[in-house]
């Protein structure tokens, strides 16, 4: 039929009511002007009429045969086939539903792991012509290639460079709020003016920034986040020109953002623009291609600039170069290998369920070979049952895969709903299912349906009938049973591979949670919070009034700050060296993490003093400056000579030269897997810094002491808000959150698979044992030991697995070499693991084997004789 | 009965050969399938009488290929009838099939009184 025909024919079905009347009046009238003709040339009107009616012959058989021409020939067949897959699915339960749920499990699996690499990885950023978007970054003359950016830098950048339509920078940080009720610190991104208009993203209500409105004489303007204008103004239309008190400003509202933008976090909530300028490096930036220019072209432009730059200012930039990231690779580069990963073993998922099926639908059909026989006897074409067995694997599919798409869909939403708002991943809320994850789906099952289809019948060379019906022919041919076994090897092969990924995973999260973090963060409350503007000097102050309320509470054992907290993933970073050696050059400098704490820091965190003394009262501002070094920054700097009473001159603010006066042990500060940095602690009361978390040791749930904290600092400022409040261990839960997702989401898919491979297994020798029903008995009538035929079988059976699973440990030693960065300390080859894994592995394909093996011990021979 | 002393003369059609004759029958204008049917018999000289339950089929076949468009219009008689015309299409296909049908005459009839 060709394409008119289609739609002629499915316009007559969409209208199939008014096309039979439309056919009645055609016949109607070609009877009519028949009569009238015959009236015209003489004929009595009732003769007439019979004459007109007996010549157009069986009114009904002609609308029959007109009608025939309306259908689609092969829908029509399509549907009787449909009907009678149906009715023959529902004949044989078993079969049904464990093909089913296999296939549920495999497509709904694979579908909602699509949806998340399709949104997290694949989908572009939710810009438009989000492709031209760029990050810039300096790059350091040693070491990592992303450095934050100078604004200084970046207004040559923005003055010279010829490859971008618009640059902007930005950096994010906590802000304090008043006015609000109860003082809160808030996130806020500092923009200069031109950064909705490289992202190109309009306001919803009222407007950005205009060119020009940053820097020194910017006026102080604020643009709200959706989220912020929801939840501090109701929503209300009118707040474009009011004021809000933020850092200290008293800002005027001139935009609110979409409810959907969430750059370059979900926690801003407002965006200010930068009126400082200094030459510290502090800022990210992001810039739009021109149209044509390549990410290539405009890198290679800006190393031109970056080399221009340091010859005019080599005290700042001298050796630094610029890196250019596609602003999608800087998003999702991280995160990339693990849902990469992940989705690799989802579709080992599928390949097992696959296995299962196809498995199920051979030996469906083998059993089915009597009544294919007489189908073909009995006139049937062998194109007509392969096109009915492909109708049925069809159905199967897609009623499987659809079933699965539904509750795989509802579970990741439910999943995603759980998922705390700031959960460290990136694009998190992004993950949506569009036409693109449906198309997917579709495409999946169809073409599995159709290649189920066909493997029965590329397997069942339908006999003859005689042949058929002879049935003593009742063993499976042999091309057939060798296909269910490299089947059951394939399945137990690729669940190995799984259940061993997933036990070094969790292998690695066990070692992660025993991992030596060097300090106890047992009832530790943290409590971040960036101080009120004001001088230095009074901040520290407040600092230390607020701990000294603090520590007279009841409960409290210990309180000290800290710049930045443990857990944070970051820390500053500076350089320092012997002030008795020279200065290094500026191309091997050591840097080093520099933390600022106040006193009794080391004995609230519960890490040990190695040497030397703690901070205390004698360090006071304007006095020697002193400080603490840990193991590692003490061993690279002084070797095994005692750091105590040595100096460093120390690049940061007003520290020139410090005085050791102790030394700490190590501990992970960024995040559980990394290892201790080199780092110099040195006194908030002498430098002071406007950075400044809590940490309190508590005697009790900590969390029940917030309150009465939050009390105690406004007793100190009543405007001082705090930004945000966890406990150590929470932090360090939040930290361990990728390897979590990926020890969970790997176990998940491996225990699915075991699941499946396990069904495959107990189907293939539970086929087997049938189909041998009548040797069993022969045997046992001919006196054969029961416990040896139970044996045989089950020797049988773990010969197969145990192909599988020497085939799995090889596939294993190749693939999960692939796993090896998402491994926390532990080898992808740890023995321990795939020791565990294949014993596991026996265990489970001995029991899947057990009971059908039970089953062919215990053939009753009158029984299994008559069967035949 | 007139169509009664016409059976013994009338001879079926060859295959496909009343799409043809459909087709040509309305090069002259649009027709109705009962005009059709009267067309083909008048100007067969009342050899070929078509059958309802074939021109009927045939008229929906051709209209479904795209060679057919329809409409109702009224008759001679103020009859609402269902009228078929020619498309473009159609019009292509008939000439094709006409220089098929004229080699085809001309090969049977070479077969037929071949030429001494």
């Amino acid at each position: 039929m060709n394409w008119h025909g289609w739609k002629w024919t499915l316009a007559r079905l969409l209208r199939l009511g008014r096309a039979d009347q439309d056919l009645d009046e055609e016949i109607r009238a070609h009877l009519a002007i028949d009569m009238q003709q015959r009236i015209d040339v003489g004929e009595s009107p009732e003769a007439a009429r019979l004459d007109a009616v007996k010549e157009f012959g069986n009114v009904a058989l002609v609308k029959e045969v007109t009608r025939q021409m309306w259908t689609f020939p092969s829908l029509e067949r399509l549907w009787q086939d449909a009907r009678y897959a149906v009715r023959s699915l529902s004949r044989s339960p078993g079969f049904t539903v464990v093909s089913l749920a296999a296939l549920a499990l495999g497509i709904g699996a694979t579908t909602a792991m699509f949806t998340v690499l399709y949104s997290v990885i694949l989908r572009p950023l939710p810009f438009p012509e989000a492709d031209r978007l760029v990050t810039l970054w300096e790059k350091p003359p040693r070491g990592a290639r992303f450095n934050v950016v100078s604004l200084v830098n970046f207004k040559a950048w923005k003055e010279r460079a010829r490859s971008f339509e618009a640059m902007a920078a930005y950096n994010e940080g906590t802000t304090n709020l008043v006015g609000a009720g109860e003082p809160v610190q808030i996130t806020a991104a500092n923009v200069t003016a031109d950064f909705f208009r490289v992202l190109r993203v309009q306001p919803v209500l009222g407007r950005g920034f205009a060119t020009g409105e940053d820097g020194p004489s910017a006026l102080p303007f604020v643009v709200l986040s959706h989220g912020f204008w929801m939840r501090h103004f109701g929503g209300q239309a009118d707040v474009i020109g009011r004021r809000v008190s933020i850092g200290g400003t008293r800002r005027e509202i001139i935009g609110v953002m979409p409810p959907d933008f969430a750059f370059p976090g979900r926690r801003v909530e407002v965006f200010v623009p930068v009126r400082v300028e200094y030459s510290g490096r502090d800022f990210r930036v992001v810039a739009r291609l021109r149209p044509g220019v390549s990410a290539a072209g405009a890198e290679a432009e800006m190393i031109s600039i970056a080399a221009g730059t340091a010859a005019e200012n080599p005290g700042m930039n001298s050796g630094w170069s610029v890196t250019l990231t596609p602003l999608h690779e800087h998003t999702v580069g991280a995160i990339r290998p693990l849902v990469r990963v992940l989705f690799a073993a989802v579709l080992f998922v599928l390949l097992i369920a696959c296995a299962n099926v196809a498995n199920l639908l051979l030996m469906r059909a083998a059993e089915r070979e009597h009544e294919m026989s007489l189908r073909l006897a009995l006139g049937a074409g062998r194109w007509h049952l392969a096109h009915q067995l492909t109708v049925e694997s069809l159905i199967l599919t897609v009623a499987g895969g659809l079933g699965g798409v539904v509750v795989a869909m509802w579970g990741l939403r439910a999943l995603l709903a759980t998922l705390p708002a700031d959960f460290p991943l990136p694009r998190v809320d992004e993950i949506s299912a569009d036409a693109t994850v449906l198309w997917f789906a579709i495409l999946l099952c169809v073409s599995i349906g159709l290649l189920f289809g066909t493997v029965p019948v590329f397997f069942s060379a339908w006999r003859g009938l005689s042949e058929s019906l002879r049935g003593g022919a009742r063993s499976a041919a042999p091309r057939q049973r060798r296909f269910r076994q490299a089947m059951v090897v394939t399945e137990v092969a690729v669940a190995l591979v799984l259940v061993i990924g997933a036990g070094l995973m969790i292998r690695g999260l066990l070692r992660l949670h025993q991992v030596e973090l060097g300090f106890q963060p047992e009832r530790v409350l943290a409590i971040r919070m960036v101080m009120l503007p004001g001088k230095p000097t009074s901040q520290a102050q407040a600092v230390d009034d607020v701990l000294r309320r603090v520590r007279s509470l009841s409960q409290v054992a210990a309180a000290s700050s800290i710049s930045i907290l443990p857990m944070s993933g970051i820390n500053s970073g500076t350089w320092y060296y012997r002030a008795d050696r020279p200065e290094p050059e500026l191309a091997n400098r050591p840097s080093g993490d520099i933390s600022i704490v106040m006193p009794d820091y080391f004995r609230t965190m519960g890490i040990p003093m190695l040497m030397g003394r703690d901070f205390g009262d004698q360090d006071r501002y304007g006095g020697t400056h002193t400080g603490v070094l840990n193991r590692t920054a003490a061993k690279a700097l002084f070797g095994a000579e005692s750091p105590i009473g040595k100096r460093l001159t120390v690049s940061w603010n007003e520290a020139g030269v410090v005085e050791i006066v102790g030394m700490v042990e190590d501990i992970r500060h960024r995040n559980p897997q990394s290892r201790p940095e080199p780092c110099l602690f040195l006194l908030n009361t002498q430098l002071p810094f406007p950075l400044v978390s809590l940490v309190i040791r508590t005697s009790s749930d900590p969390r029940s002491l917030v309150s009465a904290i939050k009390r105690e600092i406004q007793e100190v400022d009543a405007d001082q808000g705090v930004a945000e409040v966890q406990t150590m261990e929470e932090r360090i839960a939040n930290a361990g959150a990728q390897p979590r997702v990926q020890a969970w989401g790997f176990t998940a898919f491996s225990l699915i698979a075991l699941a499946l491979a396990c069904i495959g297994i107990y189907g293939v020798i539970s086929h087997t044992v049938s189909q041998r029903t009548r040797e069993m008995g022969v045997r046992v009538a001919l006196g054969a030991d029961r416990l040896n035929i139970f044996g045989q079988i089950l020797r049988e059976s773990l010969t197969v697995a145990g192909a599988g699973i020497a085939v799995g440990v090889l596939a294993s030693l190749a693939l999960t070499r692939y796993l090896e960065t998402l491994l926390f300390d532990i080898k992808p080859t740890d023995a321990g693991v795939y020791t565990g894994v294949v014993i596991l592995m026996l265990i489970v394909a001995a029991s899947a084997s057990y009971f059908p093996s039970q089953r062919a011990a215990k053939v009753d021979p009158v029984i299994a004789l008559r069967n035949e | 009965m007139a169509s009664r002393s016409n059976y013994q003369n009338r001879i079926e059609l060859l295959q496909g050969t009343l799409d043809m004759l459909i087709l040509r029958t309305l090069q002259w204008g649009p027709q109705h399938g009962h005009g059709i049917g009267q067309a083909i018999r008048a100007s067969s000289g009342e050899v070929l009488q078509v059958e309802t339950g074939s021109l009927y089929p045939a008229l929906h076949r051709l209209e479904r290929q795209g060679w057919l468009a329809s409409e109702w219009g009224l008759s001679e008689n103020k009859q609402r009838a269902k009228y078929y015309r020619l498309t473009a299409a159609g019009k292509k296909q008939l000439s094709a099939e006409q220089s098929k049908w004229d080699l085809l005459v001309k090969a049977i009839t070479g077969v037929m009184r071949p030429a001494n």
